[in-house]
């Protein structure tokens, strides 16, 4: 069975989505709204809503297309786990991922709010583990520059291994609460973590007893070589390979080869790379949507969000020319989504104006446009040509586009046999097909920590 | 008109509250527990929940008291602004303050997880500003010893500014979404925080819009000199540790009286001190109750508890001779607890048996007992003599004593007209009796960042 996730990105993921007639009129910090896409979602027996975040208002140097509002740029956002904290409340089964950084967080924090996140919905939780790209979101932290990429990777490996100590701090049947015989706890069954670390100096234990599902589920997204390193070592699911099929085959067979190193099998981990789905009744109707789409956005705009994910200023080149030669795909601190873009447009020769066209639909991410069958039938090549284990599905317009791929899509995928009927568990561990995670009171341990 | 708020989690406020029959059967990490607190509460017209909190499981080196998990211990517990968002779904009107430490976290990630709150709840957030008293908290974060006293509210007071600062960030009207033109927002309805101090460096804006109340409220709890002097800078509520009503008036006066060189009105400040109430539909009933909780506590246990209380080992001392009160600087050292247990003691001439007696029913704070008309002129005659704005309550038998206020206290306080007849107001500042700070960016009024109207 295939794993489905969903971005519930109230203003959708194309750059022109939020002034679709059809996107939600108010898209700022719009609770109904949000649950409104939660719930479809959870309609469909998707696996995950998956909330993407950082910690900074992006782009206030670019005014027209910080003014535009481009779909990661955010500036008006909940809280994540406090949103999902919410949410649980009005949803029943479907997972929530939130996104934490390792790089501005404390793990004791992390742990905290994602156990709490945890308990709240019953098992649904999930701590998306990233280590903040965007560089100017540490100049809110008492940074005075951005955290250069190895030392994010090398805390970020340090913070999930204390986060998870402190999610196993105590044993599931720590808490007697005898009336009788006053004792509320057990002291034998809880210990300190006492880690002593390069970055972190963590006591323990956490204020918080094994949660439903063992622990919170660990999403990661990094491309880079330490980002895969970390998630074959760790992750649960991954969100995005790669952009095409081929870079995906590609990238699945790395990541996954990378995971016996660690002592973990490839089913250990679900690869979920991110689509834009532009579905329609017709092949007409998903080509309109994505006409009328691509049309909402002027070309200076285009050549703002481009200048911008490749960072560099190409306001006054010629839009029907090529990308300057003297960009370089790899640079320090880069993001994969540069890399990606500067690759693409150099291998089939675009020029600026069919650069961003290609880039906008998706974030340059992969498209799926068609009629149900025609995406069903790439979601299944994808999927049997291990390229994913599942998908993050992107909607260009919300609440509309998620509503489409509900209603037309997943019926689809049902009917061949790739996708639940029902939900045929209740957390988001048992969705994923994943297994119960080991803990030192469940499992006999050398030394196990506390129980003297 | 009084405020009233609710503490502590389902467990109760008394040490043994959670071993009453009467009390919920099972409470670690049971979200229904905490739905049943907050719509009694509400049912109730109570203004908010109010949760205390700690970074890290207390007690393990006792472990007598660590097992019978005294209600400040707090080894099982919701992270309480997560908590509070999913409660916020089940409750229309009640407010909720949620505690977080200008110690160990982040003033942008306080200024957002509670400008989230805010929205999640339709303008019913408020912030505990504490600076974490329980010095092991430190050692989560990678910090042998704990701030002193004095940077931490050095801190304290550099955090509360750019927090408020951060939730400035946005005018009310910035999100235009104006589909035909394409312009989402209008960049020049945000500003930066730029801030570059002692303690911290913050660029902001905020990455959450204005919230419903503007700005949530912001709750402060400390009694030492510091604690007052902070609260009278910058709380919009306090809740007291004045033990006794003469001790509360001074501190009322002494508080309210500090405002004025900050430039506040007293009236922008709600002063509510901690009070355990143990009400029955006869004295006798209320009697019962009292003794049924005070007879569950051993007194080796409760030795245990008054040591940790007072931050001194009196386990070794006669249950029947006098509490020893320690050197002069161990007291000055302690928290505004302790030091209110070890005067009331010395004032009063205690043994260690009745120190204890009298702190378990409230742990060390104010208590009522009594009917519901005496209880009623208890909080009445405290309102009316300004020693408080209202209180914060402790139930020591969760779910009952709550339901027992709710059912016998809050119609004898809505007949004598001290209590609304029902939610007067949209959002928690409303409700409280404060108002809404002004949007910085509306043309008429310059307000300095960092400050509330």
């Amino acid at each position: 069975m295939m794993n489905l996730a969903c971005i519930p990105n109230m203003v959708g993921a194309h750059l022109g989505g939020w002034r679709h007639p059809e996107a939600f009129e108010n898209s700022v910090m719009n609770l109904q709204a949000f649950v409104e896409m939660v719930q479809i979602a959870e309609r469909g027996t998707l696996d995950a809503v998956f909330l993407a975040d950082g910690n900074g208002v992006r782009d206030m140097d670019r005014p027209a297309l910080f003014a535009a509002n481009f779909p990661s740029a955010r500036p008006a956002m909940f809280e994540p786990t406090t949103l999902l904290s919410a949410v649980a409340m009005v949803t029943q089964r479907i997972g929530l991922v939130a996104t934490a950084t390792s790089t501005f967080d404390e793990p004791w924090m992390v742990a905290r709010r994602f156990a709490s996140m945890d308990h709240i919905s019953g098992g649904r939780a999930g701590w998306n583990l990233v280590t903040a790209s965007n560089a100017d979101d540490a100049l809110n932290f008492n940074h005075g520059e951005p955290v250069g990429r190895e030392q994010r990777y090398a805390r970020a490996q340090e913070f999930y291994e204390v986060v998870v100590k402190l999610w196993d701090s105590w044993a599931p049947d720590a808490f007697v609460q005898d009336k009788a015989s006053g004792r509320y706890l057990d002291p034998t069954r809880v210990g300190p973590i006492d880690h002593q670390g390069e970055h972190f100096q963590v006591k323990g234990p956490l204020s918080l007893p094994p949660t439903p599902q063992g622990r919170p589920v660990v999403f990661m997204a990094g491309q880079s070589i330490p980002g895969m390193e970390l998630a074959a070592r760790y992750a649960d699911a991954m969100f995005g390979a790669g952009s095409t099929k081929a870079d995906c085959i590609a990238a699945y067979a790395d990541i996954k080869g990378r995971m016996a190193k660690y002592g973990r099998t490839p089913d250990q981990m679900k690869i979920l790379p991110g689509v834009s789905v532009y579905v329609g009744q017709t092949a007409e109707d998903a080509e309109r949507l994505y006409e009328t789409l691509q049309g909402l956005i002027s070309p200076a705009l285009g050549v703002h969000y481009l200048s911008k994910q490749v960072e560099r200023d190409l306001e006054d080149l010629d839009l029907d020319g090529p990308l300057p030669a003297d960009l370089a795909s790899e640079t320090v601190g880069g993001s994969s989504l540069r890399r990606y873009i500067i690759d693409m447009a150099r291998r089939d020769n675009l020029t600026i104006r069919q650069t961003y066209e290609r880039v906008l639909p998706a974030i340059g991410g992969p498209v799926f446009k068609g009629t149900a069958s025609q995406v069903a039938d790439e979601m299944e090549d994808w999927y049997t040509s291990k390229a994913a284990d599942g998908f993050t599905i992107m909607a260009p317009i919300q609440p509309r586009g998620l509503r489409d791929f509900v209603d037309l899509v997943v019926p689809e995928l049902r009917r061949r046999g790739l996708f639940r009927k029902a939900y045929e568990t209740t957390t988001l561990r048992g969705h994923l097909g994943l297994a119960e995670p080991p803990s030192q009171w469940t499992q006999p341990a050398p030394a196990q920590r506390g129980a003297a | 008109m009084m405020n009233l708020l609710v503490s502590g989690g389902a467990i109760g406020g008394h040490l043994a509250g959670w071993r009453h029959p009467d009390s919920f059967s099972s409470t670690a990490m049971q979200l229904d527990c905490m739905v049943e607190i907050a719509t009694l509460a509400e049912q109730g017209g109570l203004d908010a929940m109010f949760l205390a909190d700690g970074n890290a499981v207390r007690q393990m080196d006792k472990p007598a008291l660590f097992a019978a998990n005294s209600p400040s211990d707090r080894p099982a517990v919701f992270e309480p602004v997560t908590l509070f968002a999913a409660l916020s779904q089940h409750t229309r009107h009640l407010g909720f303050v949620a505690t977080a430490t200008t110690s160990y976290e982040e003033p942008f990630a306080i200024a957002r997880k509670f400008a989230s709150l805010d929205h999640l709840s339709g303008g019913r957030a408020a912030w505990n500003l504490v600076t974490t008293q329980y010095v092991e908290d430190s050692k989560n974060f990678g910090r042998e010893q704990h701030f002193g006293r004095e940077e931490r509210y050095e801190r304290a007071r550099e955090s509360l500014d750019v927090v408020r600062s951060l939730w400035d960030s946005w005018a009310a009207d910035a999100f235009v979404q104006d589909k035909s033109t394409g312009q989402y927002l209008d960049p020049s309805r945000v500003r930066l925080t730029s801030h570059r101090g002692t303690h911290f460096a913050v660029k902001g804006p905020l990455n959450v819009g204005r919230s419903p109340q503007g700005q949530p409220v912001v709750f402060m709890a400390g009694q030492s000199e510091a604690g007052k002097e902070l609260a009278a800078y910058g709380a919009d509520a306090l809740f007291g540790a004045a033990s006794g009503k003469e001790e509360a008036r001074r501190e009322y006066a002494d508080i309210k009286g500090r405002m004025a060189k900050y430039g506040r009105d007293p009236a922008s400040l709600r002063i509510l001190p901690g009070l355990a109430v143990y009400v029955g539909r006869t004295a006798a009933e209320a009697d019962a109750l009292f003794d049924e909780l005070q007879a569950l506590i051993p007194p080796a246990l409760a030795v245990t508890y008054l040591s940790k209380i007072i931050g001194m080992d009196v386990t070794q001392a006669p249950l029947d001779g006098p509490l020893p009160t320690g050197s002069q600087g161990q007291a000055l050292g302690g928290t505004a607890i302790g030091r209110s247990v070890l005067d009331m003691a010395a004032r009063e001439g205690l043994t260690v048996r009745q120190s204890y007696e009298r702190i378990l029913p409230s742990m060390s704070g104010n208590m009522v007992k009594g009917t519901p008309s005496q209880v009623a002129d208890e909080l009445e005659d405290w309102y009316c003599s300004e020693a408080c704005d209202g209180f914060v309550l402790s139930m020591p038998v969760e779910p009952r004593s709550l339901r027992d206020f709710v059912e016998l206290i809050v119609p004898e306080l809505r007949r004598r007209g001290v209590r609304p007849p029902s939610y007067q107001g949209r959002t928690l500042r409303e409700n409280l009796g404060l108002t809404h700070p002004a949007d910085p960016f509306s043309a008429s009024l310059h307000v300095p960042a960092g400050k509330s109207a």
